[in-house]
């Protein structure tokens, strides 16, 4: 056997990573217009985003059906000549909601732009949202929530959301299906109409985007659609509940899920950084606290993660499993023990060392083509962020001491503050 | 196009390398022939099984994810019917420690009791997870076993009750490696930004000194045709009714797999398709419809499935979905369908040349059937097909008695 093999071969860290920010330009109608040139095919991906999200909702779910309505009919064209379209030129269109911003993305062939771009606009500028289609849509999505209730995991996940903001907060999810009975089409249709204007968009070209596609998206996009909306909304409160530990029935499951956490700060607090890393230790990766215990020495679970999910306007903390049912008071003790751990040790340099390689790995990746880009710029300037936040995280990971991060488990991990949702079987 | 270039190790090993140089990074893929196919029938969910403990080292290797992680890399392996696949992602400078672990694992893992225990529980919990916990999750089980009653697809990667993986031991362990892991059983992918002699290089240095093993024999194992429908009903404990139905259909290779691809798109795939357009919108029978391809190597299953809308029998909109569905063995799909759904595939495989990784795997799969270079007869396999060739295949596919129903009803409303 060769002798070069008994040791492990000498490792380069990653030096550097090019936040080169993407060109911008402030189009007439008041679009802010995003573009990254690169990538070897000759593929286009758009990105618009709206600030149209939960948070700007006046009623739950419009938000929601708001997205799913956008390719639903235009005062010229019917959902089924949009689809049409849509597929003959084997592009991928999508209308999310999320908590904050509503996105809209196509992804197509350079070739086929010149079809697809004035369709974009129009689906976009001019969704009629039809009746028939929204009643569809409707029932759709009642019946996916109702198989989604049956999930564990999901049903501990939005408890949780639910009592750490309070239910009727923008960011807490629905906490039945029958709520999808009392949203209406023109809920829906005024959400659209307020929030999917011109200059309330945001919007991401990445790929082969060269002279000729910037003028075919300028020509499409650049004159500004729609009336700006004078919105006013008081800032929610967010009303955590009172108790902090919940159960929630399944009889028939085999495991139950957990879902722990608390609200942490945004990340425009100058802890932020040191707190993903913190999650990370704990949670994070692989080889982290939770799944070496957890998993690969208990075999608790098959999978126990921990993250920060970050908000516009706030953030939350939240570790993740789901556990046999029989022993999930003793994967609970043990997931307060290792942050219990971390509040009183400190963390060893050798396991702090591959962590940051690993994690100045995962930035490098980050930052790998224009698509990878365009979604790293896109949630840093959404955040409100600028590119010297990409810097103080690299700082962060690479120089975060043991007793920084002691520090920031004592200040952010204490357990009183924490939520604890179960479901599953008692 | 995907360029590759490929060689042959002295033990057996396929090397091929991909070179992409517009990323700072560099994949290597190990892909193993070996799946849940070439499982003993008692022991199933083992190839899975096996993934899993390869993880806790090696010969000359204490922990792999510390050194992915000081490598700046990440890693990850999944198992399917047909083989088993790890890899490692990495910045291209560090490669060597990827073909140091990698080697080090086809080498010999080691094996641990300790090490056993653990994994066989976290595999229970994994198979309680996605299969015992969730509703619809054992769909897959029971449709194999109607649908096989002698080819190994008829147990899923995950095996086919927690007790077979309980029961495995360390001896089993030890034989499936030599039987299954070796240079002359596995195929070796690299791409990204390295050139090709730099590549079959570093393939020489790591791998050329692992010995080819004898591979355990895989006995040719053919469904026979089957000439009666089958129907199974079953009730669960799921909010909403639904069922499956499968056909037998051709392998990967075979034409009739291209053919069938663009049927299940022509039927199910974007909102222009025809369930969409008649079963969900116009006649609101389904709020889900969708037809697919298990996608196996060898001869595998066309699926149609569907939920059916709130008050609608579900028993009458399956034959409403068997009737669109027959409609392709009667009447020619028109020549604006055909031309939509090989534009899809056109987009569909420039965007499969995106990803260094993705086209890693695609590679190493292609490979394992035969030959890496098919990944660029692709596209012109799909565009020769013309809308007389699915008339016939769909006539072929959609006959009776190749049909097997699974009726997967609600506890809950069958009470009410």
């Amino acid at each position: 056997m060769n002798t070069f093999r008994k040791i492990a071969p000498p490792v380069h860290s990653v030096e550097k990573i090019d936040f080169i920010e993407p060109e911008h330009q402030l189009l007439p109608g008041g679009t802010s217009f995003f573009t990254l040139y690169g990538g070897t095919q000759e593929v286009v991906k758009l990105d618009f985003s709206f600030k149209a999200g939960t948070w700007f909702e006046t009623s739950k779910l419009e938000s929601m059906m708001a997205a799913s309505m956008i390719s639903e009919g235009t005062s010229g064209k019917t959902a089924r000549q949009i689809a049409d379209r849509i597929d003959f030129y084997g592009a991928q269109l999508n209308s999310l909601p999320y908590y904050d911003n509503n996105y809209v993305s196509l992804l197509s062939l350079k070739k086929h732009l010149p079809h697809l771009l004035p369709l974009l606009a129009e689906i976009i500028q001019d969704a009629s949202f039809p009746e028939h289609e929204f009643e569809i849509i409707r029932q759709k999505r009642k019946q996916r929530a109702i198989v989604d209730a049956e999930k564990v995991g999901l049903v501990a996940q939005r408890t949780f959301l639910r009592s750490l903001m309070g239910e009727s907060h923008p960011y807490a999810p629905v906490s039945s299906p029958e709520a999808y009975e009392s949203v209406s089409l023109d809920g829906a249709k005024s959400h659209y109409l307020r929030h999917y204007y011109s200059a309330n968009a945001t919007l991401f070209a990445s790929g082969d985007v060269d002279a000729e596609v910037q003028k075919m998206i300028v020509d499409n996009f650049g004159s500004g659609w729609g009336t700006p909306f004078p919105y006013k909304k008081d800032q929610p409160q967010v009303q955590s509940a009172e108790e902090k530990s919940f159960f929630i029935e399944r009889e028939s499951a085999n495991q139950n899920a957990l879902t722990i956490g608390k609200r942490v700060p945004t990340q425009h607090h100058p802890d932020s950084a040191g707190l993903k890393l913190l999650t990370t230790i704990l949670g994070g990766y692989f080889g982290s606290r939770l799944m070496s215990n957890l998993r690969e020495e208990k075999g608790l679970t098959y999978g126990i993660h921990a993250s920060v999910v970050s908000f516009v306007r706030d953030a939350i903390f939240m570790i993740h499993a789901e556990v046999t049912a029989e022993k999930t008071q003793e994967a609970i003790k043990e997931i307060f023990l290792e942050m219990q751990r971390l509040r009183e040790e400190l963390v060893p340099e050798t396991e702090l060392e591959p962590l940051r390689s690993f994690l100045l790995g995962r930035m490098l990746e980050d930052f790998d083509g224009p698509f990878a880009r365009s979604q790293s710029f896109s949630s840093l300037y959404e955040a409100g962020l600028s590119v010297g936040y990409f810097d103080q995280i690299i700082h962060t990971i690479k120089t975060t001491t043991p007793e920084q991060i002691r520090e920031l488990a004592r200040t952010y991990l204490d357990p009183e503050t924490m939520y604890t949702v179960a479901a599953g079987k008692r | 196009m995907i360029q590759c270039d490929k060689t042959i190790l002295k033990n057996g090993l396929r090397v091929i390398v991909h070179t992409d140089h517009s990323t700072p990074f560099v994949a290597v893929n190990v892909c193993y022939n070996v799946g849940s196919k070439h499982e003993d029938p008692i022991r199933t969910g083992f190839a899975h099984l096996f993934e899993h403990l390869t993880f806790g080292g090696s010969r000359h290797v204490a922990d792999f994810d510390t050194a992915v992680q000081m490598a700046g890399g990440a890693n990850n392996a999944f198992t399917s019917n047909d083989l088993t696949n790890y890899y490692i992602t990495l910045p291209a400078n560090n490669i060597e420690t990827a073909m140091w672990l990698e080697s080090d694992r086809m080498l010999g893992p080691k094996f641990t009791k300790k090490g056993l225990d653990v994994q066989k529980k976290v595999v229970i919990e994994e198979f309680r997870q996605r299969n015992l916990n969730k509703p619809y999750g054992d769909v897959w089980h029971l449709l194999r076993d109607l649908a096989y009653k002698v080819h190994p697809y008829r147990w899923p990667t995950i095996g086919l009750v927690p007790e077979h993986i309980a029961s495995a031991t360390l001896d089993d362990v030890k034989d499936f490696f030599f039987h299954h892991y070796a240079p002359n059983n596995a195929v070796l992918v690299i791409s990204g930004n390295i050139g090709s002699s730099d590549a079959f290089k570093l393939a020489e240095k790591w791998f050329s000194e692992i010995p080819s093993r004898e591979i355990a024999p895989y006995p040719l194992q053919t469904e026979p045709l089957q000439t009666t429908d089958r129907e199974l009903t079953v009730y669960r404990d799921v909010p909403i009714d639904t069922f499956y139905v499968a056909w037998h259909m051709g392998g990967r290779n075979e034409k009739d797999f291209y053919e069938l691809d663009l049927l299940s798109d022509i039927l199910s795939n974007g909102s222009s398709s025809r369930f969409e357009v008649k079963l969900v919108k116009e006649q609101k029978l389904f709020t889900e419809a969708d037809a697919y391809l298990s996608g196996e190597n060898e001869p595998g299953l066309f699926v149609a499935t569907g939920k059916a809308s709130p008050g609608i029998d579900i028993h009458l909109a399956r034959e409403k979905m068997l009737e669109e569905i027959l409609m392709t063995t009667e009447t020619s799909i028109t020549e604006y369908e055909l031309e939509k759904v090989k534009n899809r595939v056109e987009a569909d495989l420039l965007l499969n040349e995106i990803g260094y990784l993705e086209k890693a795997i695609q590679l190493a799969s292609f490979e394992i059937m035969g030959d890496a270079a098919e990944i660029n007869n692709q596209g012109r396999r799909y565009l020769e097909i013309t809308a007389a060739d699915l008339l016939k295949t769909a006539s072929e596919l959609f006959r009776k008695g190749n049909r097997n129903t699974l009726n997967y009803l609600s506890l809950q409303n069958s009470k009410k």
